[in-house]
């Protein structure tokens, strides 16, 4: 257990960084969130986090790798959707990392 | 499909090629024991993973495919929604018992998840055809 | 391929035995082990509804979970110990407990 200062807000974080509360996100928190990654969010890291909200909002978790190359492969296209993107967005492990950064539960059933 | 295999050795990548194909069997309603969530739990896993695997809805289990169910105020991770994501998990395999279903006056055109109805001589087929089955 | 079934409830307010007969394939087998072997209470209807399905050879029950419960198998099922309850594992493909 942590926190994380962001401006004059204070936000829980679990064990492994992760948000204990999903409400306390915004976007000041994905940024800080990702200064502590070393990790500046550029256009193309924020329309991956945005769709990992839209997965939680509709499966209540979240994905494993799999499942969101498939789910990104499928709403943002295949050029998008893949491994190689993902990767080099999200420092090698994207379905940690990007649900870290998009508030949601570190998802289960991960290497 | 593309997929994404994490770097892991060369001889367990062969373990998962060779790996054995599951049938779960779910039987327990959604909201009342682990039963239920257990069985998804594993597929999720399994899906996560590339096995080759499906989940058979038998007995009460048909209750976790009801449509309009809104669990919000039992405090309890929504398996419903859960059970949704089996597709984007690569869990396609998804069949339901067509007696359990009209036991239950259920519809299989009118349920949360795609699976394909099965009679009682497909049953058996069905679980003939996997390599593991497992019941829960 | 074959399946041998373990049941280990009571047939009696649980339908873990009808379902299983329902889905049971032609060369499966089925194990009662625990308040599973209830099922061969003389008189019971669960009795009644395995003998209809004549499994011959393909019914079993763990010996000592019969004398614990004074459950006489004869005529129905064959009543095994732990080591052939190993060796029947071995024999079948599969192996479904229904949990």
């Amino acid at each position: 257990m942590s926190t994380l200062t962001v401006g004059s807000r204070s936000v829980a974080l679990d064990k492994d960084g992760y948000l204990q509360d999903l409400g306390d996100w915004s976007r000041d928190v994905a940024h800080a969130l990702a200064a502590q990654e070393d990790l500046e969010l550029s256009p193309e890291h924020w329309e991956v986090l945005e769709l990992l909200r839209q997965f939680y909002q509709e499966f209540q978790l979240s994905p494993a790798t799999r499942p969101l190359i498939k789910y990104t492969a499928l709403k943002l296209g295949p050029e998008k959707g893949n491994s190689l993107h993902l990767n080099r967005l999200f420092k090698g492990t994207p379905a940690k990392l990007a649900a870290k950064l998009a508030g949601l539960p570190k998802p289960t059933n991960c290497i | 499909m593309k997929r994404h295999r994490s770097p892991i050795g060369s001889s367990a990548l062969g373990a998962i090629e060779m790996a054995k194909s599951l049938l779960i069997i779910s039987r327990q309603a959604p909201w009342s024991g682990p039963g239920a969530r257990e069985a998804l739990d594993i597929a999720l896993a399994g899906g996560a993973f590339d096995l080759p695997l499906g989940v058979l809805f038998l007995d009460d289990g048909v209750f976790q495919l009801q449509a309009a169910q809104q669990p919000g105020q039992l405090q309890q991770k929504n398996l419903a929604a859960n059970l949704q994501a089996l597709p984007m998990f690569g869990v396609d395999e998804l069949f339901v018992s067509s007696v359990s279903l009209a036991e239950r006056g259920m519809d299989a055109g009118n349920l949360s998840l795609a699976a394909q109805p099965l009679d009682e001589a497909e049953l058996s087929a069905l679980v003939d055809r996997y390599d593991q089955v497992i019941t829960l | 391929m074959t399946t041998l079934h373990v049941l280990s409830h009571s047939p009696f307010g649980d339908n873990r035995l009808a379902s299983c007969l329902r889905l049971l394939g032609n060369a499966d087998a089925v194990l009662l082990t625990g308040d599973a072997v209830y099922a061969l209470q003389p008189g019971s209807e669960p009795r009644r509804q395995l003998s209809e399905r004549r499994l011959a050879t393909r019914l079993f029950a763990l010996e000592e979970d019969l004398q614990a419960r004074a459950i006489d198998p004869a005529g129905l099922a064959l009543a095994i110990d732990y080591p052939a309850f190993v060796e029947l594992s071995i024999r079948f493909d599969k192996v479904n407990s229904w949990l």
